[in-house]
């Protein structure tokens, strides 16, 4: 009898021990990683110094970012503080920095998973996406305004460029001196604008609405547009209250009217601007190289009056200037979003390659047919409507201008964000923008078409050779 | 070569420390000499010993190999963390050497024990109290003697003592106390252990004395409703305790998440957890981590600073040494005849399996941190002495008695 128990025991003992040791298997297994990327972690920056960082270059291979004696070295101080990040010891990292720690330390390969091979004192380079040339031009045209530009290849997912401002230096040195002033900044140079920030979208989310519109055959109406309309009680009016007269839909987008679209999106009510938002990517999030912030809809349904300002890129619907741009990549590419990366590929000192991502579907937000309609609504627009500073001569550009009205209007005048999303060429389009200028005082039209009709020009030119 | 060498479980002992000692002494410069004095010193002790089991049938021949082995794992890795801590190891070792052939033969050919309950009690209620009374405070707990400039650690010692006790009211007669039924008696005197540990707040302690008090009377008493109601009243103190006793509530917190408290509570296991994550599965290699960043490393944690440099396939190694330790104290007690012995014998294998499991489950963060010592790898006196103790008494029983048992 005594003996049977003490055989029971020893099972309960054995699988005592056994559990030991299959928590630390799985505990290596699964959660290493995560526990070793704690910034808590002291051995990080013990096993940091000795591997030589690995550099990060443009896409056709001009250093941005490199370490030299232990020092990291960001080769055009600001240009990539929201794009590459820093590292630093005290302040920590951030952007690609941080989220490609372990290749730029030559880490994260199959084999060091098992603790064996290893890669020796250097990291891995990796090479982005980014066009130097591009992201030097798009900060260039952005200039002192407070603002966003991104740009992207909508046929691969390819980030061409992404700029802020404002932003800061983050070399280690100048981030010391100047932490406590960046961090209490009420500029907020530290904020990414471009994938942290969020903006009611304005007029640009029409784009949206169009969609849905043409998906409920809502795009045969034609409207006597007087500036002004009034649903659910509420009054909408156009841009600077200008009466459009006699127009149809095409028109209606092109010259980008309140009354068309306040009316449609009345029509459409809330949950279907939601559902067709979302197919877009709003509400939604996904792995990108760089964290960002989900743009939102706004989230409870409301009544005629609320759905008319919803159509119109206002209410409590915010977006990133990233966002928008990924809507535009969605009507230029036949209706597909391309998962956007930055990183294309990690290679190490002997030019084996060690990661490299490829173009991947991300959402499809509206068929091709709907996607070609919308297409030829946003070359109207710059042909013929309020997107007209776009115009190239020989790029036919695709595009739709918004002006959103936010939290300052009624208590400062002319405080409006300006917004201009884009593709171009038309017919085989290559690029996609947004160009955002925070409370700018203008108009999407006039202040930001003409910064993205430049990237795009300079874009389109190298790549046809010119 | 090789197999041959293996056939002889000794001889691994002595690979490994060669290999061990010689890697820690070319690893450093300038090479420290100690070290080899350290490496030599263990292995001949080791080996004599093992030789003197082997060549006078003192009993079963791998239980003193498994803890050599531990030793020799536990001694790198101190030499490894400060030489100074490592020789001193080395100096406890052959005390505990010592002390293990006096256990071996005090309790092989003096057959008294089992008459001693109340002396072991009565013992032991005495150094709990000389605990508090002269005692100092080291970590928080107040359970050190200093003797001369000696530390000593009475709740070790204490641990034997209980396990005889134990031994000693299940499997002898035992006059009617209190007017209660006996098992009742035995509970009660044994809580009075534990409260003594409650007292020290030496959680750890006190949840391996009611594992072993409580395995041992499922094994020997048929009460099955004493056994549930044993449970339950425990299972309700303690839940009491988590709810009203903020030491144990933080435990708990700590353990469900480290993180939240980083810097504070959560320094300790997650300065482990690192320790584990950067050695990965074959470990970093000895001498090439940073264990020195573990708090504690050469007592409770030093689990996570093998594993660090050894893996954690060193870390399984380590934990399959001591199963198979248990598993053949376990093995020795269910060839012995009913009886003290048995008991002893048992009481001890599942003590040292709790012992392992409690500290290494902490760890790695199985269960709730409590900080008690690795049995035969941690450094310390009282530890290693009182674990040889343990093993002479286990290596005595499993010799048999020299007059047939008289029952």
């Amino acid at each position: 009898m005594t003996n049977k128990r003490i055989i029971r025991t020893l099972v309960v003992l054995s699988f005592l021990f056994i559990m030991l040791i299959v928590y630390l298997t799985y505990f290596v297994v699964f959660q290493r990683e995560a526990v070793m990327q704690s910034p808590y972690n002291k051995r990080l920056w013990a096993y940091e110094e000795d591997i030589e960082r690995g550099t990060i270059k443009d896409r056709s291979g001009a250093v941005l970012a490199y370490s030299q004696e232990g020092k990291r070295i960001y080769e055009y101080g600001p240009l990539y503080c929201h794009v590459i990040g820093y590292n630093s010891k005290i302040y920590g990292k951030t952007m690609i920095e941080s989220k490609f720690n372990n290749l730029l330390l030559g880490r994260g390969s199959v084999a060091e998973v098992f603790g064996i091979g290893g890669s020796g004192k250097s990291g891995y380079d990796l090479t982005l996406t980014i066009d130097h040339n591009l992201q030097s031009t798009a900060k260039s045209k952005l200039g002192s305004r407070h603002g966003s530009v991104v740009a992207i290849n909508p046929k691969t997912g390819e980030v061409l460029a992404l700029v802020n401002n404002p932003d800061f230096d983050p070399n280690d040195s100048v981030l010391a001196k100047k932490w406590t002033e960046l961090t209490e900044s009420k500029d907020s140079p530290l904020l990414p604008r471009a994938t942290g920030g969020l903006y009611p979208p304005g007029s640009t989310f029409k784009i949206i609405t169009a969609a849905a519109a043409i998906e409920n055959g809502l795009d045969k109406e034609e409207y006597l547009d007087t500036g002004t309309v009034s649903i659910g009680g509420a009054a909408f009016d156009n841009y600077g209250k200008k009466a459009n007269g006699r127009i149809d839909f095409k028109k209606a987008f092109a010259l980008s009217s309140n009354y068309a679209f306040c009316t449609l999106g009345a029509k459409l009510t809330s949950p279907v601007l939601r559902q067709t938002a979302q197919r877009f990517g709003f509400d939604k999030t996904f792995d990108f190289d760089i964290d960002f912030t989900r743009s939102r809809f706004q989230a409870k349904d409301t009544d005629e009056a609320g759905s008319a300002a919803l159509a119109i890129g206002q209410g409590e619907t915010l977006a990133t200037p990233f966002q928008m741009a990924l809507t535009a990549c969605a009507i230029a590419n036949n209706g597909i979003i391309m998962k956007p990366y930055i990183v294309q590929r990690a290679e190490d000192k002997n030019g084996s390659i060690v990661y490299e991502k490829r173009p991947q579907q991300l959402y499809t937000a509206v068929s091709n047919d709907v996607a070609a309609k919308i297409k030829d609504l946003m070359v109207e627009t710059v042909e013929n409507g309020t997107g007209k500073n776009a115009k190239i001569s020989t790029i036919k550009v695709a595009g739709k201008t918004g002006t959103a009205e936010n939290e300052l209007k009624g208590k400062e005048k002319n405080k409006d964000h300006a917004w201009f999303v884009c593709f171009a060429p038309a017919e085989n389009p290559q690029i996609a923008v947004a160009v955002m200028l925070e409370y700018s005082g203008g108009s999407g039209g006039e202040l930001c078409a003409p910064i993205a009709r430049d990237i795009i020009r300079q874009y389109v030119k190298k790549r046809s050779g010119a | 070569m090789i197999s041959k060498l293996a056939k002889h479980p000794i001889n691994m002992i002595v690979i490994i420390n060669t290999l061990a000692f010689l890697l820690l002494f070319f690893y450093r410069t300038p090479p420290n000499y100690q070290i080899l004095f350290v490496g030599v010193s263990i292995t001949i002790l080791s080996v004599i010993t093992y030789l003197a089991i082997s060549f006078f049938n003192l009993g079963d021949r791998y239980l003193f190999i498994i803890a050599s082995m531990l030793i020799s794992i536990g001694v790198v890795m101190l030499c490894r963390l400060d030489y100074s801590m490592g020789i001193a190891q080395v100096g406890w070792y052959l005390i505990s050497v010592c002390v293990f052939y006096a256990a071996y033969i005090l309790y092989r050919y003096i057959n008294i024990w089992r008459f001693l309950k109340w002396f072991y009690f009565g013992l032991s209620v005495f150094l709990y109290i000389l605990t508090q009374v002269i005692g100092i405070t080291i970590n928080g707990a107040k359970n050190w003697i200093m003797i001369g400039s000696l530390s000593f650690q009475p709740s070790e010692i204490i641990k034997i003592l209980f396990i005889l006790f134990i031994a000693a009211r299940l499997t002898g007669n035992n006059k009617k106390l209190f007017n209660l039924p006996e098992n009742y008696t035995t509970a009660l005197f044994s809580f009075v252990f534990m409260f003594f540990l409650i007292l020290q707040r030496e959680w750890g302690l006190t949840l391996l004395y009611f594992l072993t008090y409580f395995t041992l009377t499922y094994i020997y008493d048929d009460d099955k409703i004493f056994l549930l109601a044993n449970a339950l009243v425990t299972a309700a103190v303690g839940a009491i305790g988590s709810l009203t006793m903020h030491h144990i509530a933080i435990r708990i917190k700590t353990w469900r998440n480290p993180w939240e408290d980083i810097s504070n509570t959560g320094y300790q296991i997650t300065q482990s957890l690192f320790a584990i994550a950067s050695g990965g599965f074959f470990g970093r290699g000895i001498g090439m981590g940073n264990p020195d960043f573990i708090p504690q490393a050469n007592s409770d944690f030093i689990f996570s600073a093998i594993c660090e440099e050894m893996g954690i396939f060193g870390g399984a190694a380590v934990i399959l040494l001591y199963f198979i330790f248990v598993y053949r104290g376990i093995k020795i007690a269910l060839l012995l005849p009913e009886g003290f012995d048995k008991c002893v014998a048992l009481g001890i294998s599942i003590m040292f399996a709790f012992q392992t499991f409690i500290i290494i489950g902490g760890v790695i963060k199985l269960i709730p941190l409590t900080g008690i010592t690795m049995p035969f790898v941690s450094s310390g006196g009282s530890s290693l002495v009182t674990s040889f103790i343990s093993l002479g008494i286990l290596q005595a029983v499993s010799a048999g008695r020299r007059q047939a048992n008289d029952q």
